[in-house]
Formats: C-alpha cells, structure tokens, sequence
C-alpha cells in the first residue's frame, strides 16, 4: 500500500514554521532584553540593566523628591558596591540589608535608576509558593 | 522525638527502594506475589511518612526548639494555624510534604485503579517508587528536618506580610498539583514498561490529571488574588520565573487533557501523549529546581541551598529514561487512525495542542533566557514582561478562538456547509458584540478588542451547545426545561463540566484583558490635604490622614473621597501598618469594587509625610473581579467533570472486558 499523506504532518510542519515565523518577528520588532548584573560587573555597561544587590550603608533622602533617595548596592556575596540614585515609588519591604533589584544606567560612577522599578525581593524565610 | 521522624523516614526510604526495586524485578519476571510485595511496601510508605509528618507537625505546635526546623520557621506567639503552616514554610518541610502527597497519591490511585490492569499496575508500583526513593533520599541524606540543636528560648518567627490566610491554602493547593501530576506520568512510564499502550492508563488517570490540575489553577488563581488584594501594587501576576515555574505545567497539563480525548476516541496521537505527560511532570520538577537553586533572579527569593544540583540531577535522570523509553517502544506507539480532515474535531485539538505547548515553551523559553545568555555570552540577560505579553496575545487569542470552534466541529471530518451553519448564531453574536464595542470606545486596545469579541463567541457557542442539548433532551421526553438541563449536564459530566471550564477561561481571558488592556494608572503624586488627583472617570479627593495605635501595630490611614463628576461616591481610606516589634511597614491598599461598571479603583498611599502630605498612587482595574469569578466557575466545571460517574465506570469496565478477552484470545 503507498503511504498516504498525512495531514498531521503538514500541520505540525506549518505550526513549527509558524512559532518560528512569530518568533523572528517578535526579536525584530521587540526585541529588548536586559543584562541583569551584580554591582562588581557594572563597570563597561552603559546601557540600561537590571542591577541586584543588597543594600548597605545608609539610605538617605527622599524617594519622591527630585533629589532622590541615594543608597548603595553591594554584591549579596561580595564586596563590590555602587552609589544609586532612586525616584519613584519606595516599595515597603525597602531597608538597609534587603536585597533588592533595580533597573538603570551607569553614569558617571552613579548608578542612576528608572523610576518605579525598584523591587524587593520576598524575605527568604519562607517558601510562598512552592518547594 | 527527632529520632523517631529521623528513623520513620529512613524507614520509609527503605521501603520505597524496595517497591522500585522488588516491584521492577517483579514485573519483569512476572511474579505475582513478588508485585503484591512491592505494591504493600508502597502502601507501607505512606505510613511511615505520615510518622515522619506527625513528629514534625506535633514539634511545631509544641513550639519545640530543640528542632532546628521548628526554630527556624515559627516562633511562640505565632498563632497555631500559621504554625502549621510553618510545615511548609520552609524547605525540608516542604520536600516532606511533598513526599506525604506522593504517597497519598500513588497509593490511592493503585489501589482505585485496579481495572487498569495487573500488568500494567505492576510496573505503576516501580516507577512510584523509584519517584519516591528521590525524595525520601532527600530528606534522609540532603534535607532532613529533624535537625537537633540547643533549644533557643524562641523561634525566629515567620514574616507578617506571609501571615495571612492565602499563604495557608496556595501553597499546599500547589503542591497538590505539582505531585498530582506524578500519577499519569507513573501510569504513562507503567504504560510503556508492560507494553500496554492502549488507551486504558489515559481513562486509568483521567481524574488524576483533573485533579492535580484543578489545584495547580485554583492555587495560581488564589496566589494572583493574594498579590492584588494583600501585596499592594496593584497588579496580580508579574511573570516572575516563580510563577510561570507554576504556570508551565499547568499549561502542559492543560494540552494534555485535550488530547488524551483524541486518543481515547480515535487512537491517534499517542506518542504526543506520552511526551506531554512527560513534559507536564518534568516542569513540575524544574520548577522545583528553578525556586531551590538560585539560579535565577526572581522576587520571590527562597532559601537558597544545596537541593538545586539534585534535582537537576534527578530531572536529567528522568528526562533520559522517560524519552530513551518512549523511542525503545515507538512501534507500539502507532496510530490505529490518522487524522482525515483539517476541519475536524480532532484536528482542533491538534491546533490547541500545538498552541498551549508552544506557549508553554515561550515562557519556559524566557525563563532560562538568563541562564542561556550566561552560558553563551557570559552575561545573564532577562526578557521583560513585553516578551511574555506579546506570546499571550500572539497564542492565547487563537487559543481563546478555537475554543469556541472545537466544540461545535464535527469528530472525523466536518463539511464545511455544516461548519458555517452552526457558526452562524456564534459569529454573528460576536460581530454585533465587536460592532457595539467598537461604538463605546473599546477600539482603543487592539487586543482588548479582540480578546472580548473572540470571549462573545466563545460564550455564545458554548450557550449555544447548552441550548441544543436540551432541547435534544427535552424532545426525547416529558422533562421540564430545567430537567432536561440537570439531566443533560449529569449524564455528560466530563463533556458539560469542560464547557463550563471554558467558560471560565473566558471570564478570566475577559478579566485579564480589561484590567491589562483598558486600565488606567496615575503613578504616585504628592497632595496636600484638600488637594485633588483624577485617575479615568474618578476625582480623588484628599482630606487628610490620621493614625492609631492597634496591638502589634501603628496604623495610618488617609481619608480619600472618591468624587464622578459632582457627585461624591464613596470614601477610601488606603494606608500603611508599622509593625513595631518586625520593624517592618506594610501598604495597606484600598480597594473600591464598583459591580454595575464591573471596575476596581485601587489606591495606594506610596508614601506619608509626617507633615500631612502623601503620595497617593490611583489604578482603574476594568473587570478585574472577572478573574476571581473565573475561579469559581473554574472550581465548579472540574467538579462537575471530576464527579464520580458509575454509567461511564460500568461502560469502561464492559469495553475492557470485551477488548481484554479479545486480546488475550
């Protein structure tokens, strides 16, 4: 008997194609991704990341005002820190010794933060979701 | 006391090595009593693990120090509810839990399972176990929470923000799903092992899957509720690896249970079966190493310790043997049909099969993105929430589409003449919907527009498979309209239960696409008392705050009033808790829900002054509340599917009977 064409096949050949084809163009159009980096491998970034450190020293100012709220991150294992600059909305877990994560741009030695992007990451006592 | 769990879970792993190993040798070599052996062993594990359970559960409430564990993760005057969810609070509870629910589960379902067949059970029990000995082996040797110290006078306590009734609930509601979903995967391998690829570990499991999947999504769902409602930030789900970790398999398992009904029907799609089961519980467990290791960044951060290499270390093991066995019998796996038409039931199945998977893969796709960056760039990178959202839109409309086309489309092959007849009401009803929408202003957001047509339609065709099947009814006898309805629902559980699961699926693809798509934010801004902020149709008027001294905290509280046009509505008072002894703060969202426009307005108090000015922050959330009701609905569906259903067992039990004498003739 000659093998029939089976129209499973071309489906699954079309939809492939498919995901592929909406793939291609999601990275043309879209495309951003951004470099999530520690304090110590900061330096040679210009362009926005994702910086995720714990906070040490004092933080000091006011979120909200134009001066900002000026801190310093330090990697969670390490030594290496970077002043940051920070407006926007202060999340209420924010404090000295939290780790937390913040988009930016290196500029000029300071680290110069998106507006409402800081975020605290949940205290690590406990498992919220899962094991 | 420590010893006691200590040696119950040695035990225990004793007995699950044994169920892997006697239970495999015996099937293999066929001895019945051997398998009978391997099989009580497994049972006897479930004892021996609620020991283990028992002593932990009993340390807690004792507020026993000398536990490590027990120290770790609650304190004395943490209430006795959220001590025992210190159970799970932390990992080697979890990972015992874990275990619990594997025991319960597997030896629940070999001994409801009986007509699946003793060969094919005999290999279940082996693959149970070998399943078991991973997390007994944990617990004994890696993670074991029956660590003695010297008791310290209090226990570190468990953090307030986690204090609250949600965090009782979602995550062992998760847990029930995740280790639900090790049944069919134990079934499937079982499947495979006796050469018994015929349909019956599909029909064998079918509540199984419904089960763990109802969990998985009800406790998503609560987990989105607890986020919007508690965390105060005014969203619900924020693709974080965490939760997409949860969402992977839920969305595998999903695929899943659509096209086992392909095979049982027609045979087909065997081999995508097998994958799919073997996908749904490989995520289960990659989610568990994605949240263990640490490595990814996610805002839920959770103790970070050694399991991670394990798991990953098991997850390679079972992705080996689970693929490696799935090509040794690729010729069992043939299909007995193949698909006939495009347009047709099944080939719909297909497309949503297709859909789900490759949504599921996108997001698995974004969440080792970093991992993947690092490895080849040697720079960890992230996809942002635009990469999740353009693949929702880009697959969840088509699949929100086909779920209103399958159900109407003929099985085989469907003509095209009988496909535009039954459409006809459906089309129409969302045309006119998307005309009206358009009229009102809905033509703002593209997606939004389409994803509530696309929602018209599919509600209109599952009312539309309502109607008719009773009417069907109705014709055949003297039944009242409501009768026939009942009758018509109960007599087709799994078929009517999975409309009104579409029907969820709806109200939340409504939900989400209200809130995402035509939503307004006023990100924080400072006011004075009598100074006014207006967010969509809303003014917003601030008075002013006060506080008050409440046992463990410091409460302050603005008053808010909520003005449309002239007219004043209603008074919120958004605000912050200081809680004194944790010396942490937490914001306390107001929410005001308004049922006639089907809207949320949410406002946060970012910051307060004490010089009596805030920075309030205002969100209009449209429809929201659709995505708990979709919830319910969703809870209400899986019941009506998953209730027990003697006609359809009496049915299976005779097929069986007749194909089981035909095939041993």
């Amino acid at each position: 008997m000659t093998r029939k064409r089976n129209p499973a096949r071309l489906v699954l050949a079309l939809s492939v194609a498919a995901v592929l084809a909406v793939f291609l163009l999601y990275t043309s159009i879209a495309g951003g991704t951004t470099p999530s980096l520690r304090p110590s491998q900061l330096p040679g970034h210009d362009g926005r990341v994702s910086l995720a450190g714990r906070v040490v020293g004092t933080a000091s100012g006011d979120s909200h005002s134009a001066a900002g709220l000026r801190f310093r991150l330090r990697d969670v294992e390490g030594t290496a820190s970077v002043p940051v600059l920070y407006r926007g909305s202060k999340p209420d877990l924010f404090r000295v010794g939290r780790d937390v994560v913040v988009d930016g741009r290196l500029r000029r030695g300071v680290f110069v933060a998106v507006p409402n992007t800081l975020v605290t990451k949940c205290p690590s006592k406990y498992a919220p979701s899962k094991g | 006391m420590a010893e006691l769990g200590r040696a119950a879970l040695v035990t225990t792993l004793g007995l699950v090595l044994y169920a892997a190993l006697a239970g495999a040798w015996a099937a293999r070599t066929r001895r019945r009593r051997l398998a009978v052996s391997a099989q009580n062993a497994l049972l006897a594990s479930l004892g021996t693990t609620a020991v283990a359970s028992g002593v932990l559960l009993s340390a807690l409430l004792r507020h026993d120090f000398r536990f490590s564990y027990v120290a770790a993760h609650s304190s004395r005057e943490l209430p006795d509810a959220y001590t025992v969810s210190a159970f799970w609070g932390g990992q080697e509870g979890s990972l015992l839990l874990w275990l619990l629910i594997l025991g319960g589960f597997g030896s629940a379902a070999v001994l409801l399972q009986r007509r699946a067949g003793r060969d094919l059970l005999a290999w279940v029990v082996p693959v149970l176990g070998g399943v078991g000995t991973f997390f007994a082996f944990m617990l004994v040797v890696v993670a074991s929470p029956f660590g003695t110290q010297v008791a310290p006078l209090d226990g570190s306590g468990l953090n307030p923000s986690l204090q609250n009734p949600y965090m009782l609930a979602h995550p062992p509601l998760l847990y029930l799903g995740y280790v639900g979903l090790t049944i069919p995967f134990a079934f499937g391998m079982g499947a495979l092992l006796s050469r018994r690829t015929d349909e019956r570990w599909i029909v064998a499991t079918r509540r199984w899957t419904l089960l763990a999947w109802t969990a998985l999504g009800v406790g998503q769902l609560l987990g989105a509720h607890w986020a919007y409602v508690e965390v105060g930030w005014g969203g619900y789900y924020a693709w974080d690896p965490v939760e997409n970790a949860a969402l992977m398999p839920w969305l595998a398992a999903t695929a899943f249970l659509h096209s086992v009904m392909i095979q049982e029907k027609r045979g087909m799609l065997k081999v995508w079966n097998m994958l799919l089961v073997i996908l749904a519980f490989c995520l289960s467990i990659f989610g568990t190493f994605l949240t263990r290791s640490g490595v990814i960044q996610s805002i839920h951060s959770f103790t970070q310790s050694s399991i991670g290499p394990w798991f990953l270390a098991f997850l390679c093991v079972v992705v080996a043997f689970s693929v490696g066995l799935v090509l040794v019998r690729l010729p069992l796996l043939r299909s007995r049909t193949r698909l006939e038409s495009l347009v047709s039931r099944e080939a719909t199945f297909l497309y949503n099969n297709l859909l789900l998977v490759a949504l599921c893969l996108t997001i698995l796709w974004g969440v080792i993105f970093p991992i993947l960056s690092q490895a080849v760039r040697g720079e960890a990178s992230t996809v942002g929430r635009p990469y999740y959202d353009f693949f929702l839109r880009s697959f969840g409309l088509p699949l929100l589409l086909l779920m209103g086309i399958g159900p109407l489309i003929a099985w085989r092959k469907a003509s095209l003449r009988a496909v535009g007849r039954t459409f006809l009401w459906p089309a129409g009803a969302a045309l006119v919907a998307g005309a009206v929408l358009v009229g009102l202003g809905a033509g703002s957001s593209r997606p939004g527009l389409i994803a509530y047509t696309f929602s018209v339609f599919v509600l209109a065709s599952i009312a539309l498979e309502f109607a008719r099947g009773t009417a069907a009814r109705r014709a055949l006898g003297r039944e009242t309209w409501l009768g026939a309805f009942f009758a018509l629902v109960a007599r087709n559980r799994r078929r009517y239960g999975g409309y009104v699961v579409h029907a969820a699926v709806v109200l939340l693809a409504l939900g989400v696409a209200g809130s995402s798509a035509y939503g307004s934010v006023r990100d924080p801004q400072k006011l004075r008392p009598g100074e006014s902020l207006t967010v969509g149709p809303y003014t917003l008027d601030y008075l002013g705050f006060r506080q008050q001294r409440v046992v463990n905290a410091v409460e302050l509280r603005a008053d808010v009033d909520v003005r449309r046009g002239d007219r004043v509505i209603g008074r919120l008072h958004p605000g912050k808790n200081r809680y004194l002894a944790e010396q942490q703060t937490s914001n306390e969202m107001a929410i005001r829900t308004d049922w006639l426009r089907g809207e949320d307005l949410d406002l946060i108090a970012d910051q307060m002054n004490p010089d009596g000015t805030i920075f309030l922050k205002a969100l209009v959330k449209p429809l929201v509340n659709l995505i708990w009701a979709a919830g319910i609905v969703f809870l209400l569906g899986s019941v009506i599917a998953l209730w027990p259903d003697g006609r359809e067992q009496r049915r299976l039990a005779a097929r069986y009977e007749a194909r089981g004498a035909f095939t041993e003739a």
